[in-house]
């Protein structure tokens, strides 16, 4: 009876702490996760928390002070460069080692390692994608620099130092839920998180969707339709700017220039498409046009608005540098900032860079395909996944061409039964192989002039970005910079024959040729992801950049802009003037005004009294912009489905779509194909999407009122958790912008960090902040402090300290790294 | 007396190692001191929950209950009838059962150890 006693109490106890400490499922392991000692309430952290005063850390050569500031930014003040890349790498890792992490391992396709088979998808096609192949390449290439090599591996160590001593109970909270431990870090973990920018700032493709429209329409309508530059543009470089260089020999435009789809062929891209949202504003006014007579650089990259944020501020101090500015979690350096003499910026170029070629396979082995009148051989390559929750890892065979990786998602896999199997390969500059982007950086740290600006420029591989740089000289430049494809005109526009070898990439436009223009006599310089040139530049980068209308609205506002001063940057920033409206909206409010009883509506009304701002409590421009979306899906979908899932195609422009309502009112597009009896015209369509808008409006936000209604109630800028954590990002942020505002805040996008530099042959003064927060503790204050202040538009004063003995009250306190 | 050695040897031994130790201590210190199977477990129950509801809210408002919401958050996103909960106690109590439970068990489970080899 006792023996029995003992038992049954044993396997109680023992049962019940077992159970508490494993996880089951989605459910972390609960004993462990709500102890005191080791558990969440751990990583709660106190007000003003800062590290012990000393660390005596291994891996440091000299004494580092690191200050920090009351926004928590840390100023570190090292006597050589690579303390100081050591302790960046520290610092982030303290703060953000989690996000570093998820990035890596997002970008090589282990996401599926800690959450399960919800990413395996995601991971399959991160994996045939080949950014982790890339990314071994890159490092190997790169560390032949040696001043690269040191400060990856300084940077690295620097990580090392703070995962080494951390303890369960100092893990980031994500760990603890989501249940995992961190790995070491490496360079080559660095260059992925690169390849994770890389991937959203130029992996999206059009080919695969035109390729249907020019199918289905035939090349007039695709050229009517889809053209090569839109009729509303103001290019970055301005118009007129004179090409000094002799072009190299453009490749000759074949006589076939696609692929010819087979029709028995059914393949699903589940490749993203070009994101117009992802895109970012920069400008430098120069000194003619500013209050100090000298330039005033402006800058604000939009992204995919997450917690912890997309960006950490940091001042770097040695005897080769001092900038400061934002860096990215998980790489060394500064990638937009300033020091004393020079400022830059980036907004990404939305040149053609991801191309897909038809790929013939000699049979379902795949070993050997057709190209140049021969059978060539594949490579081949086993991708292993190890999946939460399963106890045998999945395997997935990727072949590859000379082209690049053959890419087609699940969908498509499943049909590739046929005798002569057809696969997509992908022509991605994202996977060049040399990558020294981060030397980019570095030498734009230490920048002192134009020359310094453009020798670091020469570094930059992918994804190309927008250089936007001035200096206390006065002098003012925009780059549109990274690698291009020497193509021929409209190559990769749509899907191009695999097997032809006019079709592969056959160059690249030397480096020294990338459009630039310095100190143009407009007295600024200005981009927001538009076209880089008007159609004289002599090469092909593209068919379909952002729309124009950020461009449109900040060339005509620095146009008219004397006396510049940092406040009216911002206010720049924040601008909610809507181009498309003013464009349109009276054209189509004429066209409702036909009839009498809709002039009666109060939507109608509110629509006609509206000062064409998307500021956050107008109900105008909530009516407006729903009822474009409306009506471009109504003109559109029927002819352009982008929802198909067997063949999506994708829409005309915006831009266009206007041309035709002013200028076509009669095109054969604004009939609704589905409707076998009734010819649509565009009087049809305007009203009918009109009163579609009003009732979908109505019956999510209930009947019209300035409160329900009110733009940023509808439109609800959310930041969510990068995990997906509920209750860890923060919704409903009351702010005004849109797609096409130079305030570009949508539902998920928007300024992901601001800021505005004002040089001075003395001191630069700098303002700047992101929607986020200096630490990546949920539980921090400093996790998401900044984002009241963004919302309404202010920016922070930065504290850009000349050296480490400068007194202000706005120090918090000083860390000293010691020599272990 | 058996709840004050408790509360000490475990708040000693679990800054070092990991939260289940609070398991084998009760069992230990119960099958050592304990007279009657009730008294091991309220005495090793009472203890942890004392332990941990003390260092819990020690921890909590330091931190002005920040990390406490967002797991609450996260919770009742999937478990739904917990939104309707006060947070605090709520999730206070979880913890204080989990403390309790694991160490009320082991030391009921020590004081029948004992019992046997008696």
């Amino acid at each position: 009876m006792k023996f029995v006693k003992f038992i049954i109490s044993l396997l109680a106890a023992a049962g019940l702490t077992y159970a508490l400490n494993r996880p089951l499922g989605a459910v972390p392991a609960l004993g462990r996760l709500f102890s005191p000692f080791e558990g969440f309430w751990q990583n709660g952290e106190s007000k003003l928390a800062l590290p012990p005063t000393n660390l005596q850390l291994e891996g440091v050569m000299e004494e580092v002070d690191i200050i920090f500031d009351d926004n928590r930014v840390p100023h570190v003040f090292a006597k050589n460069d690579h303390d100081a890349y050591f302790t960046q790498g520290f610092l982030m890792a303290r703060d953000r080692l989690w996000q570093m992490e998820f990035y890596t391992l997002a970008a090589s396709g282990r996401l599926s390692e800690v959450v399960g088979e919800r990413a395996l998808e995601l991971d399959r096609y991160s994996r045939r994608m080949g950014m982790a192949d890339a990314a071994k390449k890159v490092y190997e290439n790169g560390k032949t620099n040696k001043i690269f090599d040191e400060v990856l591996n300084a940077y690295a160590a620097g990580v090392n130092a703070y995962i080494k001593q951390l303890k369960y109970k100092n893990l980031p909270v994500e760990y603890k839920i989501i249940g995992y431990q961190p790995e070491e870090w490496s360079p080559y973990k660095t260059i992925l998180m690169m390849m994770n920018m890389r991937n959203v700032l130029n992996g999206g493709s059009d080919d695969f969707r035109m390729s249907n429209a020019l199918s289905k329409y035939g090349m007039d309508v695709v050229k009517d339709l889809f053209p090569n530059y839109p009729s509303n543009e103001s290019p970055i470089i301005p118009t007129g700017t004179k090409w000094n260089f002799t072009p190299v020999q453009v490749p000759a435009v074949p006589a076939q220039t696609t692929a010819t789809l087979s029709t028995s062929e059914t393949v699903a891209f589940s490749v993203p498409q070009h994101s117009p949202e992802i895109g970012s504003n920069n400008w430098a006014v120069g000194g003619e046009k500013s209050a100090t007579g000298l330039p005033i650089l402006a800058n604000d990259p939009h992204l995919q608005l997450t917690l912890p944020s997309i960006w950490y501020q940091m001042q770097l101090c040695t005897p080769t540098m001092n900038v400061y500015g934002a860096c990215l979690p998980g790489a060394p350096g500064v990638v937009i900032g300033f020091n004393k003499d020079v400022a830059w910026g980036v907004t990404n170029v939305g040149s053609d860079v991801m191309d897909f070629y038809q790929i013939k396979f000699k049979d379902n082995s795949k070993k050997e395909y057709w190209y140049n009148g021969e059978w060539k051989a594949t490579s081949m390559r086993v991708e292993e996944f190890v999946v939460k929750g399963r106890p045998e890892s999945l395997k997935d065979t990727v072949f590859s061409t000379h082209h690049g990786p053959i890419v087609y998602n699940s969908a498509s896999d499943k049909n590739i039964n046929q005798n002569v199997p057809v696969g997509h390969a992908m022509r991605w500059v994202a996977l060049e192989k040399e990558g020294t982007d981060l030397m980019a950086f570095y030498y734009l740290n230490r920048a002192k002039n134009y020359d310094d600006y453009r020798k670091a420029l020469t570094y930059y591989v992918a994804p190309a970005q927008n250089f936007v740089f001035a200096s206390n000289q006065n002098d003012i430049s925009i780059t549109p910079n990274g690698k291009l494809p020497l193509k021929w005109k409209e190559q990769g526009k749509f899907i191009m024959d695999g097997s032809n070898p006019a079709h592969d990439w056959q160059g690249w436009i030397p480096v020294d040729q990338n459009p630039t223009v310095k100190n143009p006599a407009r007295g600024f310089v200005s981009s927001a992801n538009q076209f880089s040139t008007d159609p004289t530049y002599p090469y092909y980068l593209g068919w379909r950049f952002a729309p124009s209308e950020r461009a449109i609205r900040i060339n005509e506002r620095l146009e008219k802009m004397q006396k510049a001063t940092v406040d009216s940057l911002r206010m720049l920033q924040n601008d909610n003037f809507n181009v498309e409206a003013r464009r349109i909206l009276p054209v189509l409010m004429k066209i409702l005004n036909a009839d009498s009883s809709e002039t009666k509506n109060p939507a109608y009304q509110t629509l006609a009294k509206w000062n064409m701002k998307n500021d956050a409590n107008e109900v105008g421009a909530t009516i407006f912009e729903r009822w474009i979306k409306e009506l471009r899906y109504i003109v559109f979908e029927d002819e352009f489905p982008m929802k198909d899932l067997k063949s999506p195609m994708t829409y005309p422009s915006r831009n266009r779509m206007w041309d035709m309502v002013v200028k076509e009112p009669t095109a054969k597009w604004f009939d609704d194909v589905s409707t076998k009896n009734k010819q649509e015209t565009l009087q049809d369509v305007v009203k009918h999407s009109f009163k579609a808008s009003i009732d979908s409006l109505t019956l999510k936000h209930g009947s019209m009122n300035p409160e329900n209604w009110a733009w940023n109630k509808v439109k609800s800028t959310d930041i969510n958790h990068l995990g997906r954590l509920p209750g860890f990002g923060r919704q409903d942020i009351p702010n005004g912008g849109g797609a096409g505002i130079v305030n570009a805040t949508t539902e998920l996008n928007g300024p992901s960090w601001r800021m505005v530099v004002q040089l001075d042959k003395g001191w630069p003064k700098a303002y700047g902040l992101y929607p986020g927060g200096q630490s990546g503790n949920p539980a921090s204050p400093f996790y998401d402090n900044m984002i009241d202040k963004w919302a309404k538009g202010e920016l922070n004063e930065l504290f850009f300290m000349k050296s480490k003995d400068e007194k202000s009250s706005r120090i918090l306190g000083t860390v000293k790294i010691i020599k272990k | 007396m058996t709840y004050i050695i408790i509360l000490i040897v475990s708040a000693v031994a679990q800054y070092f190692l990991p939260w289940w130790v609070i398991a084998p201590i009760a069992f230990a210190i119960c099958a050592w001191k304990s007279k009657t199977a009730f008294g091991a477990y309220a005495a090793a129950a009472g203890a942890i929950a004392t332990l941990w509801l003390g260092y819990a809210f020690y921890l909590n408002s330091n931190n002005d209950g920040i990390m406490l919401h967002k797991i609450a958050g996260l919770f009742s996103e999937n478990i739904k009838f917990l939104k309707n909960l006060p947070v605090t106690p709520t999730y206070f109590l979880i913890m204080a059962i989990i403390g309790s439970q694991v160490a009320g068990l082991s030391a009921t489970a020590g004081y029948h150890f004992r019992q046997f080899f008696k």
